[in-house]
């Protein structure tokens, strides 16, 4: 049988027009004009709190089943060609840098690296890398007896997996590890900094293959074709790199999505009983507003999401709304993220092509002969200045030897590692006494890691170090870092060990959903964006035939 | 000596301390090919630094000497990378996030300055941070990078987390401002131009506007050899 997806314009999704609603000469929503506008006064179907990879492609999706679907977004409605710049410190205003408190043994950095603001949410800055999870990643327990199962499995995302990669679209080679698969775009040229990298891993016996990156690679409705200038991380003004913002608003739009942009969802409302939402509470223009809302899906992410719902108290909620068994909050998990620089004698420009270039997952399940449960997998980096400057900082230097390691910035080129790190309930966000402009307690996130983690983040890093070795680099750099967020309102199987279920309705709340990465039960070894879509998909599905209302 | 030896002068545009491994590479005049946008907000970290009002004069005075022996800017010319630090602080534009065991960043800003301060007098001897000489400075900046100064300011904060705040933003002054570029080689803005040279070992490794190396040294090595790490 021939292959189901095929390549280029060929493969153009069903069901979405966004790449067509675009213009070619014009980074900015083309319909906003068009964008419906509905009263405070009368309940939509659902408000969606938050517009990222889990709230737009849920709005999209169910405004094409006929819902009435408001958006809310923190941050502001972004026309790339207006908002964005070329430009690293120029692209501040991208990153969630609203305060929050960090603690535990080993505290999370926040911001720039895991946070986003702004219509399209933490994807408009995300390095574009969309791999998916494993077969194995929703049954850890069972297989590994490390953390828990997920109550839905690898097969229940299948179809879901396929549908957003074609949306997006995804490049890369075909991919032989997890469940074997293809992808609509054939992989990006590789740049002479990801081919040293793959040199190395070929030296050392590391497979590796080019992608997967949701960057369009060939013709896609009216988006460009990427110019591998390498500011992925600062809002792609070509429109090349996938976000929500472009992957699904615009069709979202043409069916009746309303999103309102600079609007903090500050509390979600109960009725009497506690037994159903009523609607959200946001702050616009430093006025408290209220829309009623027959349903509520909380997509704000791993920090926002639960804090959100633990402020959201009320009498038959004192702990948070659906937060009877302390669950809210708990099981926040970051990757182990060390990256490795290696230094070659030629230059390599490695910021030139787009950054997330080449990966491979070798490691990625369960090697008992390792010493430890789960795995990690492998992708280049390419950081600009201030971010290399980074880099070279944590590895102890300043004055004198700063400026000479950054005037030999274009002969490094970087390998990081992205390690599965086990949940664990003290993992948690709380809310801090200190409140923030909107009125709201600030989160507080703590972290610290377990001893499975410590000997996989030791494990892959000296993984890279090989790697390098076996490119002949002439010096190698280190820093530990952490990547992406996940978890905080988990899908279980019982109140007692979650948050939702595995409809992603929240425990004791018959029209709350959350639809977000703080959903997941375990993280793999995998970069999120790709997978938040896919379950914002599936919900949709499961919802759509449910609309309350009957109103026309 | 903290420059390596034969490190050539700046010859096209304006590098910190004119010294650069790209000699005649100027990226500002790569900025009509820069998108509207980008090039106001570049140009104007060029053209108009911010005036510092978040800082009194004298924690000013302290942090100025602070940045120079971070950023090894002991001449003219300066990038001004207090003047940026000011700014963000002044507008409230911090990076999302503070250790439970340190004070808001702003605060962290003032208690550094009073804390370099304090250290030099009581310590090091010395008139005050700012009027020690070089080398002084520097070994106090060791011991702060350290986490070793203790005693007065330094008691309200984690020490080497405020080494670790002040570098970070320290250096996304520095490494901002295209006068950096210049001395690393850095392409800058590449709106809506765009590489499709990008191969290391073949001819199209450059752009016919990049800048060409004049000057290779392995730092590590460099570094290591003249003890100045």
């Amino acid at each position: 049988m021939h292959r189901l997806v095929r390549r280029g314009s060929l493969a153009m999704p069903k069901d979405n027009d966004s790449p067509f609603l675009l213009d070619q000469h014009k980074r900015g929503l083309q319909n906003l004009d068009r964008m419906a506008r509905y009263p405070k006064t009368a309940p939509v179907d659902l408000a969606i709190v938050g517009a990222g990879a889990g709230g737009l492609v849920l709005a999209q999706r169910l405004a094409r089943a006929g819902w009435k679907i408001v958006v809310f977004e923190k941050g502001p409605f972004w026309d790339p060609d207006r908002d964005w710049v070329s430009d690293e410190a120029g692209s501040h205003p991208l990153y969630w840098t609203d305060k929050r408190i960090i603690g535990g043994s080993d505290p999370v950095e926040m911001g720039k690296n895991n946070s986003g603001q702004g219509v399209g949410g933490s994807m408009t800055h995300f390095a574009g890398y969309t791999p998916r999870f494993h077969p194995s990643d929703f049954e850890v327990r069972t297989r590994d007896g490390v953390a828990v199962d997920w109550p839905i499995s690898y097969w229940d995302l299948k179809a879901y997996f396929e549908r957003v990669e074609r949306e997006l679209p995804v490049a890369g080679q075909d991919w032989p590890w997890g469940d074997p698969h293809t992808y609509p775009h054939g992989p990006h040229p590789i740049a002479g900094a990801a081919s040293v990298a793959w040199r190395g891993a070929l030296a050392h016996g590391v497979e590796m293959r080019a992608g997967p990156v949701a960057i369009t690679n060939g013709s896609f409705g009216n988006r460009p074709h990427c110019i591998y200038r390498g500011f992925c991380l600062e809002g792609c003004k070509v429109n090349a790199k996938a976000s929500p913002l472009i992957t699904h608003l615009p069709d979202g739009i043409e069916h009746g999505v309303e999103v309102r942009a600079d609007s903090m969802v500050v509390r979600v409302e109960v009725n009497d009983a506690g037994d159903r939402v009523t609607g959200v509470t946001y702050v616009h223009e430093g006025r408290e507003e209220f829309q009623p809302a027959d349903a509520v899906a909380v997509c704000g992410y791993a920090i926002e999401s639960p804090r959100l719902l633990l402020y959201s108290t009320s009498r038959r909620w004192p702990n948070g709304l659906a937060n009877d068994h302390d669950q809210v909050g708990r099981y926040v998990m970051v990757q182990g993220a060390t990256q490795v620089a290696a230094r070659f004698p030629t230059e390599l420009k490695m910021y030139k092509a787009p950054p997330p270039e080449v990966s491979s997952e070798d490691f990625y399940e369960t090697d008992e002969s390792r010493g430890f449960a789960r795995g990690f997998s492998i992708q280049t980096i390419g950081p600009l200045p201030i971010e290399w400057a980074a880099h070279v900082l944590a590895d102890g230097h300043w004055g004198a030897a700063l400026r000479e390691y950054m005037r030999d910035y274009n002969h490094w080129t970087v390998l990081g590692v992205l390690c599965e790190l086990l949940p664990a309930p003290d993992n948690r966000v709380t809310l801090a006494g200190e409140r923030d402009r909107y009125g709201m307690p600030v989160a507080r996130f703590d972290y610290s890691l377990g001893e499975n983690d410590k000997k996989n983040i030791a494990f892959g890093t000296r993984i890279l170090e090989e790697i390098w070795e076996g490119a002949d680099a002439q010096e190698t750099l280190k820093i530990d870092r952490y990547a992406h967020l996940v978890g905080g309102c988990r899908m279980g199987f019982t109140p007692e060990d979650s948050v939702v279920d595995s409809s992603h309705k929240a425990w004791g709340v018959d029209n709350l959903f959350v639809v977000d990465g703080s959903v997941f039960a375990t993280q793999g070894a995998a970069n999120p964006a790709l997978v938040i879509m896919a379950l914002a998909d599936r919900c949709a599905d499961l919802l759509k035939g449910k609309r309350s209302t009957a109103a026309a | 000596m903290s420059v390596p030896e034969g490190l050539p002068r700046q010859r096209r545009g304006i590098a910190p301390q004119m010294l650069g491994r790209y000699p005649d590479w100027n990226v500002l005049e790569q900025s009509r090919h820069w998108d509207d946008k980008t090039r106001e907000v570049v140009m104007k970290r060029v053209e108009s630094p911010p005036h510092i009002l978040f800082f009194t004069e004298d924690e000013a005075e302290t942090l100025k000497a602070y940045c120079d022996t971070i950023t090894y800017q002991y001449t003219e010319p300066r990038i001004p990378v207090l003047s940026f630090i000011d700014e963000k602080l002044l507008e409230g534009r911090l990076d999302g996030y503070q250790y439970e065991d340190m004070p808001d960043d702003r605060d962290a800003w003032r208690l550094v300055a009073a804390g370099l301060e304090y250290s030099a007098r009581a310590e090091w001897a010395a008139e005050s941070f700012a009027r020690a000489p070089e080398a002084l400075r520097e070994d106090i900046v060791a011991a702060f990078a350290d986490g070793l100064l203790r005693g007065g300011p330094w008691e309200q904060l984690n020490v080497k987390r405020a080494f670790k705040l002040t570098t970070k933003h320290i250096c996304q002054a520095f490494y901002a401002h295209p006068w950096a570029w210049n001395e690393i080689g850095f392409g800058g803005p590449s709106y809506p131009r765009g590489y499709a040279a990008f191969g290391a070992d073949h001819l199209l490794d450059r752009e016919r506007w990049e800048p060409k190396e004049e000057f290779v040294l392995d730092p590590v090595q460099d570094t290591k050899a003249r003890g100045i790490d």
